[in-house]
């Protein structure tokens, strides 16, 4: 969808390619109905100049009060006024608006008529004066709807990038936040922002993103999924490597903790990196709960990660192979729920793991009202049904809703989607090679995980890569009233010990 | 990326190669859940030069349990052969509880089924074994079953509950084979089936199952069997009872105890030569009063002197008793050596000639010391009114006083 | 090695102790048993002692070496170019069948406890694969994975450990006296062959890369693989005594065989021996990677990945040639490899190495 469309588009002007001209500022907006292009006369009846913007993008009335309205007054615009010296008096605040650009390059009007500006073109000076005048027709500040929290703020990304980056400052009123601002996409030129303490986020890895930021290539950059692949060291992995949260909080702690962030202009949440495995287990609430509870319910999620990964495989293998390990009363009642299901583990496994992704994704596909219906009734009725069928075993039902619940507790859905796959290659060697299969399966797996690396940081931090001195930080949460150091892994600039 | 896929291909063909000759699965280990029975207590009885193998399966509540048999040469191809079932079952040994061994066969051929529970990876070494007297095993096994008490179950009831009971102790085969590979003996549990009279539940099989002492083992078969008393006072020294109820006349009245502290020290005697002369051995029991009956005041100090002496000198008896079958037989069962080695390794060492032989002519001297902590609930039974009488309350203080 | 695959000085000696782990389950504790007796329980403590100074040693002849430069670089600096390089052909050629035999016992291991019926070639296929894929990749995502797997390992093996001690009777740990100290050294030995693992990872050492200041500090790794020794042979005596565990090829997963947890799990040898088996796979990817690196010395080939599938190939072909059965097996496994190990390990290796220093060539 978004290959890289090397033709660059023409656009055509009175003074040649690339000059600014209302002709070819027409010409660019061609059979676009929302184009407006009205000519003026400064102060009523001196020069004649073009303003051009694109309706739905601008607000009428900043356009009517703050544009038009003094261009049009003699006052400011007295006969006899040059060209020059129209610019300069638009430049020095005779236009009200509180954004003024003088655009010589046909590109960057249009850019900036794209951007919710209106231009004011002389055409035989080649050049446009740009004001902004925004829409104010955006979604509002919301309550984020995934990542709820009950003593947490209730603000949350939407799509417009400004609003975005205020939300930030309005969070961290320091002067060192810097947000650099890049374009992504050819045709699209989605605005995409990157943003991280000067001083304090490493250097390097703030390089590092812009080089990749700038290496995107795509033609439209409207999903998050072409961002992150250009953020991340390792597409290829199915693992997430780059955070991203509805919640302004969120975003702006992992600032502070040495991350950098990226926000892009049509998509509701922010992108975080380096992301790590430990990071994508924890959630907005642990920073307003009991530390103790807090590391509690982490311990839970790591608890989670395992049994949804392993729990099929473990349940075939040992039914397949290893049955001396069921306990006898356990075994019995097996034995007989068995008898009259005409599948063998094996199968009825992979189809209850099937179906239990038929039904997630039903869910997910089907409008809200509909979609929970589903899912309640589907694993309700069809579950029931097949046991009562003998078309599966009980057992297997419990094992395969549990290691389905497990997987939903995870807080990044990619993370959860990631171990779905993995649950199923598990399974599957569990099928081939029993126990050892499941061994062997889980060393790659944690081969795979140790090989990934996110801006220069091991993604097992700090498992692995953190000289065993930082393990505790990812289990467990500590109090606020002990000092912590920062992580070492994200090598942020001088300052000592983090105060949180 | 295509280096995983590469090997993600390879590992990929064992799924494809099931039951391909070339052996790259391990499907021949795969056993489907629902072809499986669950065997929980195996038998074996000599049937002429042969061995009878007899296992017993439970199969849920909706099913009876089964029982399947085969003869053959040795222990191993019988249970092989019994894979051979009807209906396409797989008997699953792994977890069996307890195995019972006939007396006939136990004489001849322990070692041959000891070494089939070590050797076979399906078995477990806490199997509990058990040699049947009085009748062949699969007698016992069979009429212990009942309409809704299978065999397994009351098999494991008594070997759990036994040592609780005070009644034996069932050995596992580790302990059995482990004392046989370091000592040269060992002791295995006795049982033998008795009709059941009265059936207080209709659930219950013909017979019950009932302790009959312990076996002597050695490398060569069953060099004897031990009797009540002797039994008594070998698990005593072992410390194999969890907890035993004895009940201990004193005077009119008969006190039933509860013993639940077991401790045992054992000291070798040495002359001034070296040589082992004797053993010194120590019991000491805690009890509890659990029952009494007749009128006693368990609250006077000497009545429950008169009750530990009572109770030492049956503790006593029968430690002795099981101490003179050992020197009788010339057989350390009761592991002396090795209480000895553990006390004093180097005079051990040092001593002329081998424990062995110096067994017989040792002299055992023998004490217990017993004490009792507690009563339940009543110290003293509640006096009728006509025994009733009324006494100055300072008295009672004196008295008690004067008691403790 | 490329610039970008570095490890640090914990992280390989992370991965030794993983490694090691592998070769102790095999010889723990019937060949400890086998030399000692009864006292084999106290062998754990001087094999440490032992294994200590020889570490020391090893740090000593190799301290100086500068950063970059694994073992073979060093001997290739020590011996000259072309003895230097006939010696690490041996070393490379030593360590191929080695981890063919690793593989092989690793099957046998598998199908004597919970795969009666299968075959060593599943196992041992499956096992070279793998540790072919893991051995081509970078040393520090092996080491990063030895760093994660470490605690799981350790965590269920001190479960098992805690959940057999019931069974124990400290009364088959004794008598042990001052005159058992011969027999408790000679017990001492086979752990020792074990201890000298530690060599091998010296040909990893190019990866290494250490601050100026930092000692590489063996102390605690050591200490763990002797108290691992222990628990293991501990556990081991006092659940089934003397006797009976050296006569068995797999004591420590018999007892394995009767643990059960909380009644949830009966049985747990299963998963024991395969979370064991990881320590294989580990050891067998060091292995592939330490012999590739050997290659890479030798050959001066950018990067010991090449080496890796060729590598694995010729341990396939060891791991079924070396033995028939289980029995020649065990031959293998009670002499000529501990024999060859020590060999290699105490006596050619740290000869080259002291050759090298001594001409002071590092």
């Amino acid at each position: 969808m978004f290959r890289k469309n090397t033709e660059k588009p023409r656009t055509p002007g009175p003074g040649g390619a690339g000059t600014v001209s209302a002709a070819g500022i027409a010409g660019v907006f061609r059979d676009c109905y929302d184009f407006e292009l009205r000519k003026l006369r400064l102060g009523g009846e001196g020069l004649e100049v073009a303003l051009a913007f694109v309706d739905g993008l601008v607000s009428g009335g900043d356009i009517s009060e703050q544009v038009i309205r003094p261009l049009t007054e003699a006052r400011r615009f007295p006969a006899g006024t040059t060209a020059q010296g129209a610019m300069e008096s638009m430049l020095s605040g005779s236009v009200y608006a509180y954004t003024a650009k003088k655009r010589q390059n046909l590109e960057e009007a249009v850019d900036d008529i794209l951007n919710g500006y209106c231009a004011v073109i002389f055409d035989g000076e080649g050049v446009a004066v740009t004001f902004e005048v925004k829409t104010d027709q955006r979604r509002s500040v919301e309550a984020p709807k995934e990542e709820k929290v009950v003593k947490g703020s209730k603000d949350a990304f939407v799509e417009t990038m400004k609003t975005n980056t205020s939300l930030v400052r309005r969070k961290l009123h320091n002067p060192h936040l810097k947000i650099r601002d890049f374009s992504v996409g050819e045709k699209s030129k989605t605005a995409l922002t990157l943003i991280y303490i000067e001083g304090f986020t490493n250097p390097e890895m703030v390089e590092e993103a812009a080089k990749r930021i700038s290496a995107i290539e795509c033609e439209g950059a409207l999903n998050s999924g072409i961002i992150e692949s250009g953020l991340v060291d390792n597409p290829r992995s199915p693992f997430p490597q780059v955070l991203h949260t509805e919640r302004v909080d969120k975003f702006c702690l992992n600032l502070l903790e040495g991350r950098f962030g990226v926000l892009v202009d049509g998509i509701p949440f922010g992108f975080l990196a380096p992301g790590t495995f430990s990071q994508f287990l924890k959630v907005p609430e642990d920073h307003t709960q009991h530390f103790l509870v807090a590391s509690a319910l982490t311990l839970l999620r790591y608890f989670s990660v395992a049994l949804t990964l392993l729990a099929p495989a473990f349940y075939v293998a040992v039914a397949m192979y290893h049955q001396e390990m069921i306990p006898t009363r356990l075994m019995l009642s097996m034995i007989e729920a068995k008898q009259q299901v005409p599948f063998p583990t094996a199968m009825e496994a992979l189809m209850m793991l099937l179906a239990f992704e038929l039904l997630q994704e039903a869910g997910i596909r089907l409008p809200s009202p509909i979609g929970e219906t589903v899912s309640i009734i589907g694993a309700l009725i069809v579950g029931q049904s097949a046991v009562e069928a003998s078309v599966v075993s009980p057992v297997v039902v419990v094992v395969i809703a549990l290691a389905g619940i497990a997987g939903y507790t995870m807080p990044n859905q990619d993370l959860g989607a990631a171990l779905r796959i993995c649950r199923f290659i598990l399974v599957l060697m569990a099928i081939a090679l029993g126990m050892f299969g499941i061994s062997l399966g889980c060393a790659l797996l944690v081969y795979h995980l140790a090989g990934l690396e996110s801006y220069g940081v091991p993604y097992m931090t700090p498992f692995a890569g953190s000289e065993g001195r930082e393990f505790s930080r990812a289990l467990l949460r500590r109090s606020f009233q002990v000092k912590r150091d920062r992580e070492p892994a994200l090598r942020t600039g001088p300052g000592g010990e983090a105060k949180l | 990326m295509k280096r995983a896929a590469a090997i993600m291909l390879a590992l990929s063909l064992a799924l494809g190669l099931n039951g391909c000759g070339s052996g790259l699965t391990i499907f021949s280990n795969y056993r489907r859940l629902e072809n499986i029975e669950l065997v929980r207590t195996v038998t074996a009885d000599a049937e002429g030069g042969d061995i009878t193998a007899t296992v017993y399966s439970d199969a849920g509540k909706e099913s009876d349990p089964r029982m399947y048999q085969r003869t053959a040469s040795s222990i191993g191809v019988a249970l092989g052969e019994l894979q051979l079932m009807a209906l396409g079952r797989v008997a699953l040994l792994s977890h069996t509880e307890n195995m019972l061994i006939g007396e006939e066969l136990a004489a001849e051929s322990l070692g041959e089924c000891l070494d089939y529970v070590e050797r076979y990876s399906e078995m477990r070494l806490d199997t509990g074994l058990m040699i049947v007297r009085e009748g062949t095993a699969r007698e016992l096994v069979s009429g212990l079953s009942g309409p809704d008490a299978p065999s397994s179950d009351v098999i494991k009831g008594f070997a759990d509950n036994i040592s609780r009971a005070g009644q034996g102790y069932v050995f596992s085969c580790r302990e059995i084979i482990a004392s046989l590979c370091e000592n040269g003996y060992a002791l295995a549990m006795c049982v033998a089936g008795e009709k059941a009279e009265d059936k207080l539940f209709e659930s219950r099989g013909e017979l019950d199952i009932r302790p009959r002492g312990l076996a002597v083992l050695t490398a060569e078969g069953i060099s004897g069997f031990l009797d009540d008393e002797e039994t008594t006072g070998a698990l005593l020294v072992l410390s194999k009872y969890r907890s035993k109820d004895m009940d201990i006349p004193v005077g009119d009245t008969v006190v039933t105890l509860d013993l639940d502290g077991f401790e045992t020290q054992v000291r070798p005697v040495f002359d001034r030569e070296g040589a082992l002369r004797g053993m010194k051995i120590k019991l000491h029991v805690s009890a509890n009063i659990i029952n009494l009956s007749g009128t006693a005041e368990v609250s006077r100090r000497d009545y429950r002197e008169r009750a530990q002496d009572e109770l030492s000198r049956e503790l006593r008896e029968a430690i002795e008793a099981a101490v003179g079958r050992s020197q009788e037989m010339g057989i350390d069962f009761l592991d002396l050596r090795g209480f000895a080695a553990r006390a004093e390794p180097i005079k051990l060492q040092d001593m002329p000639g081998s424990f062995e032989e110096a067994l017989p002519d040792l002299e055992v001297e023998v004490t217990a010391e017993s004490s009792i902590r507690r009563t339940y609930d009543i110290m003293d039974p509640p006096q009728t009114a006509k025994d009733k009488e009324v006494k100055n309350p300072w008295e009672n203080l004196i008295e008690s006083l004067r008691d403790s | 090695m490329g610039k970008s695959d570095r490890v640090t000085e914990r992280q390989l000696r992370v991965l030794t102790f993983l490694c090691l782990l592998s070769p102790m389950i095999r010889i723990l504790p019937s060949a400890a048993v086998m030399f000692a007796g009864l006292p084999a329980w106290i062998s754990p403590v001087p094999a440490f002692l032992l294994g200590l100074l020889y570490v020391k040693t090893l740090n000593l002849l190799t301290g100086s070496a500068p950063e970059g430069q694994g073992a073979a670089g060093m001997c290739v600096s020590a011996l000259g170019p072309v003895a230097g390089r006939v010696f690490c052909i041996v070393c490379g050629l030593w360590l191929t069948f080695y981890a063919g035999f690793v593989a092989r016992s690793a099957a046998e291991r598998l199908l004597a406890t919970v795969y009666p019926n299968g075959t060593n070639a599943v196992f041992i296929v499956a096992l070279l694969l793998g540790a072919a894929f893991t051995a081509s990749g970078m040393a520090k995502t092996l080491s990063r994975a030895a760093e994660v797997l470490m605690p799981i390992i350790l965590g269920v093996a001190v479960l098992v450990i805690l959940s057999a001690a019931p069974e124990m009777s400290v009364d088959r740990l004794l008598p042990v006296t001052y005159r058992d100290c011969a027999r408790v050294l000679y017990g001492a030995a086979p752990i020792f062959d074990v201890l000298t693992g530690f060599c091998y990872f010296l040909f990893l050492r190019g990866f290494v890369s250490r601050p100026r200041g930092i000692r590489p500090n063996h102390f605690p790794w050591l200490a763990a693989l002797s108290l691992m020794a222990f628990a293991i042979t501990v556990v081991t005596l006092g659940t089934l005594g003397d006797s009976l565990a050296e006569t068995m090829d797999n004591a420590f997963f018999m007892v394995v065989r009767n643990i059960s947890v909380f009644g949830l799990v009966e049985r747990v040898e299963a998963v024991v021996v395969a979370i064991w088996i990881v320590t294989d796979f580990i050891f067998l990817s060091a292995l592939l990677m330490i012999v590739g690196e050997i290659w890479r010395t030798v050959t001066g080939a950018t990067r010991h990945a090449v080496f890796s599938v060729p590598t694995a190939v010729l341990s396939g072909a060891a791991a079924f040639l070396i033995a028939g059965n289980a029995f020649e097996l065990q031959k293998w496994s009670d002499f000529i490899i501990p024999i060859t190990n020590i060999v290699f390990t105490v006596v050619l290796i740290p000869a080259a190495l002291a050759v090298g220093k001594i001409r002071k060539k590092y």
